[in-house]
C-alpha cells in the first residue's frame, strides 16, 4: 500500500503556528478548559444564551448574523468524539440552523495523545507522538486548506521509512483510569439501555432523588448535553427578540406547562430522565450512548455522584436480575 | 439552508370570545393562501402550529379550523401563561407569528371504514375539530362517527354552533359537564351509562382523543366497555413543547418526541412510559 504524506508539527513550532493564527482569526484555545470552568467547547457553537431573533417595529424579524470566521484549538480526543455526534444530533430530525451557522465558521483542530486509525472529528488532528513532536490528521478539506496555509511551520516527510522511526505512543496516555474504564462501559450502548430502562424501579434512583441537587451543572458541562429554552423579552427601548439559552432536563421547571402541570415534579424522575436520555433514548435514536467518559459530569458534581458508579450497580443488579429469569 | 426557526408573519383577520377565557383567533397569510401538503390539507388534523409573537413567546396549539380551507387557519387559545394572556390583549389585524404544522396527526388512512369515537374535554376540542371538519368532507370513507365532548361547566363546551352543523352531516355529539348544574339537563361526567348511547361495531371502530383531562375516565369508562382496544385508541399528547422540531428534549415521553413522533400516539405504545 502506498504510504501518504505524513505531516508533523514539532512543540517548537507549535506556539508560533497558534500565535499566527490568533493574528488572523478569533482563536480559542480550549487545551485547559477542562480543569477551569469545565464548560465544554458546545458553547462556541451553541452559546449558553444566543439572540436568535428580533423585531422593531414593523414586520419583519431579523434572525442573528452569522459569528466572524474562528478557529476552536485543543479539544481532546473525548470531545472530539462529543463534537462529531453533537454535529449529528443537530442535524437530525432537521438542521439547525443556529447551531450550524456557528459552526461553518470555525476551523476546529484536535490535539491528542492518544493511539488513534482516523481522526475521530474536527477538521484537523495533532496527534503528540512524544519527543516533541505532533503528528497532524486531516479530517475535512477545510482543515487541509487551513494547514496549508501555514505549511512554513509544519514538516511534510515523504513517507515510508519514517513511521519505524516514530515513538511508540503509550495508548490513552492522557486520560484518567475513570475515564477509560468509563470508555469501556459505553462500548456496550446496547446493555446499558437494557440495564437503564430495567432499572426504572431499581431503589438507586431513590438514592439519587435524595442525593441530587438538582442544578443542571452535570448537564451544562457535559459535552454533548444539549437541552435548550426558547426565551422571549421586551427591551426598554421596545426591541422584542427571542433567545435560545442553555436548559437542563434537571432542573425544576423542565416539564412545567403553562397553566402549572409539571410532567416531572420530583428530582428523583428528573435525574433518571437524564440518565434515560443519554443511555436509553439516545442509544435508541443514533445507536450509541450519549456519553463519551471525559469525566466532567463527576468533577463538577456538588453531590458527588459519579455516574459510572451509577451504571456499574444498576449493570450488576440487571445481570443477577436477568441470569435469574 | 432553511431556518427550521423562523416564523411566518400571519395577522388576526377575526376574534370570537369562545368562553369567558377561551378566545378563538382566525389567522390570514400577509400575501396569499396558506401552502397546501401533498394531500392538498393545509395540516393533518392533529398536528399542531406554534403561535405566538417575537417577546413573548410560542404556543403550541391545534389548529380548529378546516385542514381543507387555505384561506385561513383558526386556533383556540385559552389564557394561561404569558403567550396567551399576550395573545389576548391582541386586536384584530395585529400581527402574530406562526410555525408549522408540525407533528404527525391523526392516522386518517387507518380511520378510513371504520366507526369513529372522538373523545375529548375542554380545550382539547380544536384537533378533534380539525378531525371532525376532514371526516365531514370525506364523509363516505368513513362508519358511524361520535363526537363525545365534556367541560367543568356549560359555559366551558366551546364551539357548541359548530356541533349543530356536524350534526347535520352525520356526526352524533354527547355533551357532558363534569359536575352537576342547575342549567344542564344531559350527562354528568365520562360515566358509564353513556356506553348505551354509542352504537357502533367495536370490532371495526377507532377512537381519538385529545388529553390529559378527561383521558383515562373516558378510556376506563367508555372506550374499553364499547370493546375498543388500547391499539385502536389514538390519543394527542400534551407536553412542554419549545423547538417544536425534536432537539429541545422538553416534550419527551419516554423514548418519543412528543413533538415529531406525536402529538398523536397509539395509546397502546405509551401506556408504560416513565413519564
Amino acid at each position: 500500500m502506498k504510504k501518504t504524506k505524513e505531516l508533523t508539527i514539532g512543540e517548537e513550532k507549535l506556539e508560533d503556528f497558534l500565535k499566527s493564527v490568533g493574528q488572523e482569526f478569533a482563536l480559542f484555545d480550549v487545551r485547559n478548559d477542562y480543569y477551569k470552568g469545565g464548560v465544554p467547547f458546545k458553547k462556541y457553537f451553541f452559546p449558553q444564551k444566543q439572540k436568535i431573533f428580533s423585531k422593531n417595529g414593523g414586520s419583519g424579524i431579523v434572525a442573528a448574523e452569522p459569528p466572524k470566521k474562528f478557529v476552536l484549538f485543543g479539544l481532546d480526543l473525548p470531545d472530539l468524539e462529543a463534537l462529531t455526534y453533537f454535529d449529528e444530533i443537530m442535524k437530525t430530525p432537521r438542521e439547525d440552523f443556529f447551531y450550524f451557522q456557528n459552526r461553518n465558521r470555525a476551523v476546529v483542530i484536535g490535539l491528542i495523545r492518544e493511539r488513534i486509525d482516523a481522526a475521530p472529528g474536527g477538521d484537523a488532528v495533532f496527534q503528540d507522538m512524544g519527543g516533541g513532536r505532533y503528528r497532524v490528521w486531516l479530517n475535512t478539506e477545510k482543515g487541509g486548506d487551513f494547514i496549508k496555509k501555514y505549511k512554513k511551520f509544519f514538516h511534510e516527510s515523504g513517507g515510508g521509512g519514517e513511521e519505524e522511526n516514530a515513538p511508540q505512543i503509550p495508548e490513552n496516555k492522557s486520560l484518567s483510569e475513570w475515564s477509560r474504564s468509563m470508555r469501556a462501559l459505553v462500548l456496550d450502548p446496547e446493555l446499558l439501555a437494557k440495564a437503564v430502562e430495567w432499572s426504572r424501579d431499581h431503589p438507586i434512583w431513590d438514592e439519587l432523588g435524595k442525593r441530587c441537587l438538582g442544578c443542571g451543572i452535570c448537564t451544562y458541562v457535559c459535552p454533548l448535553c444539549h437541552c435548550f429554552s426558547i426565551e422571549d423579552s421586551v427591551g426598554l427601548s421596545g426591541e422584542c427578540s427571542r433567545c435560545r439559552k442553555w436548559d437542563a432536563c434537571t432542573l425544576p421547571g423542565f416539564a412545567k406547562i403553562a397553566g402549572g402541570h409539571n410532567f416531572r415534579p420530583s428530582i428523583k424522575e428528573r435525574y433518571y430522565n437524564w440518565f434515560y436520555h443519554k443511555f436509553v433514548r439516545g442509544y435508541n435514536e443514533y445507536g450509541k450512548s450519549q456519553c463519551v467518559g471525559c469525566g466532567r459530569c463527576k468533577k463538577f458534581c456538588p453531590a458527588s455522584i459519579d455516574i459510572k458508579k451509577v451504571l456499574e450497580t444498576i449493570l450488576k443488579d440487571y445481570k443477577k436480575a436477568t441470569a435469574e429469569s | 439552508m432553511d431556518n427550521i426557526y423562523e416564523p411566518q408573519i400571519v395577522k388576526i383577520a377575526k376574534i370570537e370570545e369562545l368562553s369567558p377565557t377561551v378566545k378563538l383567533f382566525r389567522l390570514e397569510k400577509i400575501d396569499g393562501k396558506f401552502e397546501k401538503n401533498e394531500d392538498k390539507l393545509v395540516f393533518r388534523p392533529g398536528q399542531f402550529a406554534l403561535v405566538g409573537q417575537i417577546g413573548y413567546g410560542e404556543s403550541p396549539l391545534g389548529p380548529l379550523s378546516s385542514p381543507y380551507e387555505d384561506e385561513y387557519i383558526e386556533v383556540a387559545v385559552r389564557k394561561t401563561g404569558t403567550v396567551t394572556n399576550r395573545l389576548h390583549s391582541l386586536k384584530k389585524g395585529d400581527e402574530i407569528t406562526l410555525r408549522g404544522p408540525y407533528g404527525n396527526g391523526f392516522p386518517l388512512e387507518f380511520m378510513e371504514d371504520k366507526d369513529i369515537v372522538c373523545a375529548t374535554g375542554g380545550c382539547g376540542i380544536p384537533p378533534i375539530a380539525a378531525l371532525v371538519e376532514y371526516i365531514i368532507k370525506n364523509r363516505e370513507k368513513f362508519g358511524r362517527v361520535y363526537v363525545l365532548y365534556g367541560a367543568r361547566s356549560p359555559e366551558e363546551l366551546l364551539m357548541k354552533d359548530k356541533m349543530k352543523e356536524w350534526e347535520k352531516k352525520g356526526v352524533k355529539i354527547i355533551l357532558t359537564i363534569d359536575r352537576p348544574d342547575p342549567k344542564w339537563k344531559g350527562p354528568v361526567g365520562f360515566v358509564t351509562d353513556l356506553v348505551k348511547e354509542i352504537d357502533i361495531n367495536e370490532a371495526n371502530a377507532v377512537a381519538t382523543m385529545c388529553g390529559p383531562g378527561p383521558m383515562m375516565d373516558a378510556i376506563e369508562k367508555i372506550l374499553r366497555p364499547l370493546g375498543i382496544s388500547d391499539k385502536r385508541i389514538f390519543v394527542s399528547m400534551e407536553r412542554k413543547m419549545q423547538c417544536g422540531v425534536g432537539k429541545c428534549q422538553h416534550c419527551t415521553t419516554g423514548k418519543k418526541y412528543v413533538c415529531t413522533d406525536g402529538p398523536v400516539f397509539n395509546y397502546d405504545e405509551i401506556e408504560n412510559n416513565f413519564d
